[in-house]
């Protein structure tokens, strides 16, 4: 995570997401996936392919792509359907858009009730026997059961979780890193899944992006820093209020 | 030469001259600002890579001078609801924070009997000019004690004029003893976990003493402690001085 600075002076934290190896696995028609939508497999980091099954390893055979960390499921268009084996990069999103971004969360194991939904406990003192982490109640007289999903200890962490509505900053075309506003679920080098927002306040927000994807070997040539309008470069001189 | 005997003296050859390479004496003090030397951890260094090449493009564009805890600094801040859009202070710099584009430092005064802290941080854009003053260094790595200290002591005239120094190698290290105000004080600096130097202690030997039982004398042989950035520096420094160079 970053400090990033607008060109009117204000700080916001960054965190810094890079695309690494991505490739699509297979185009699933709308009939044949149980949605309304066709399905794209995309796949992430590359790893070993010692390691899996025969079976497991026929997808990436079928692309002509080295076995893949994580491979994950984009609901898509039929104007938006890409051919199997495209590499994908960090510049499929440009600054400025808005992003959702799921990762599974830091595990923490077995916890209490207080660390895990954050109940208040007992106090220390004052004649407490042996109760100061303690859930209290856990139902009514009256119900004589307990209800199902009642919050109690147990796993915590180690989910899916999506942080939404993520704003783009700034775009390495490089080295493929994308520049996230505030923070990420999961802990450092995990990895993530980028979509685009679907909250309805940033509907409008993405004017042209590259559509279907950012093709590598295409006519366009990008700098190598693609910056938000608002955000301050370092090549500026310094923020004056004049 | 004739002796009053009337010998003559033995040939003595004049004294070798004693040259002072003055350029390479000047190249051989490296200072590599401390927020360019990566934490611990299992960060990609990718990313440490990425920060050091927007810390040294800012460093191209506003000159960051080098400095050290104990300098007096002035440092111009742009405002936007300050009368002349611009404030300046002048403070001893008592600690120096943060790695990569957050690094920090804390300026310390004293204005009208009232005790005046500002933390700014190095690669805000706001920043306009940074003066360093007044060169010195102290004995500690952290002047936090100065709180607790006599006032005297953390007052500094906002006129100060920059003393002039030529570009010599060593900075003067000031071996100020600081005298403290009575007891209580934010925190217990006789004891050893903070290691400062710089505090006249006028307790008595009993506390003293008494102080050394939170000593962790085991602390220093301890290997997962050790973090050793000499190499890194090395690669770091020269990446940094090639770069500022073009």
């Amino acid at each position: 995570m970053m400090p990033i600075w607008t060109k009117s002076g204000e700080k916001h934290a960054v965190t810094l997401l890079k695309v690494q190896d991505c490739h699509v696995l297979r185009y699933v028609p709308k009939e044949e996936s149980g949605g309304k939508r066709a399905k794209l497999f995309v796949g992430g980091k590359n790893a070993s392919p010692f390691y899996k099954s025969e079976s497991a390893m026929e997808i990436f055979k079928e692309a002509g792509v080295p076995r893949k960390q994580k491979v994950t499921t984009f609901n898509v268009t039929d104007d938006a359907i890409i051919k199997p084996g495209t590499p994908l990069y960090a510049a499929h999103f440009r600054p400025g858009q808005f992003v959702d971004v799921t990762a599974k969360t830091i595990g923490k194991g077995f916890q209490g009730v207080m660390k895990r939904w954050g109940f208040k406990g007992q106090p220390a003192s004052h004649g407490q026997t042996k109760t100061h982490r303690r859930p209290g109640a856990i139902s009514t007289n009256k119900a004589s059961k307990v209800y199902r999903g009642k919050k109690m200890p147990g796993k915590m962490g180690n989910i899916y979780r999506t942080s939404f509505g993520l704003k783009v900053w700034r775009i390495n075309t490089k080295h493929n890193i994308i520049y996230v506003n505030g923070s990420v679920p999961g802990h450092t080098n995990c990895l993530v899944k980028v979509k685009d927002t679907k909250l309805p306040s940033y509907k409008d927000c993405n004017k042209n992006p590259p559509f279907p994807t950012f093709f590598a070997d295409g006519d366009e040539k990008l700098p190598e820093d693609l910056y938000d309008e608002e955000m301050f470069q370092f090549t500026d001189p310094s923020v004056t209020y004049a | 030469r004739v002796h009053s005997d009337g010998k003559p003296e033995k040939f003595q050859p004049p004294p070798k001259p004693v040259i002072i390479d003055k350029q390479r004496q000047r190249e051989e003090r490296r200072f590599l600002s401390p927020e360019f030397i990566p934490p611990r951890g299992r960060t990609d260094p990718l990313k440490f890579y990425i920060e050091r090449r927007d810390m040294i493009q800012r460093r191209k564009v506003f000159n960051i001078p080098e400095f050290y805890v104990g300098h007096v600094l002035a440092v111009t801040t742009a405002e936007p609801y300050a009368s002349e859009k611009a404030s300046r202070f002048v403070g001893i710099c008592i600690q120096r924070g943060g790695k990569g584009l957050g690094a920090t430092f804390v300026l310390r005064n004293v204005i009208e009997n009232q005790g005046v802290e500002i933390r700014y941080e190095l690669y805000n854009p706001r920043i306009q000019v940074i003066e360093v003053l007044k060169l010195e260094k102290r004995l500690d790595d952290n002047l936090m004690y100065l709180r607790d200290a006599l006032p005297e002591y953390s007052t500094f005239d906002t006129s100060m004029k920059p003393v002039s120094r030529l570009d010599n190698e060593e900075i003067p290290v000031n071996k100020l003893q600081v005298q403290m105000k009575p007891k209580p004080w934010s925190k217990r600096w006789e004891r050893p976990k903070y290691n400062i130097k710089g505090i006249k202690f006028e307790l008595p030997e009993k506390k003293m003493k008494e102080a050394q039982k939170w000593s962790q004398p085991w602390l220093e042989f301890d290997m997962l402690r050790e973090y050793d950035t000499s190499k890194i520096e090395e690669k770091i420094w020269k990446e940094v001085s090639e770069e500022l160079k073009k």
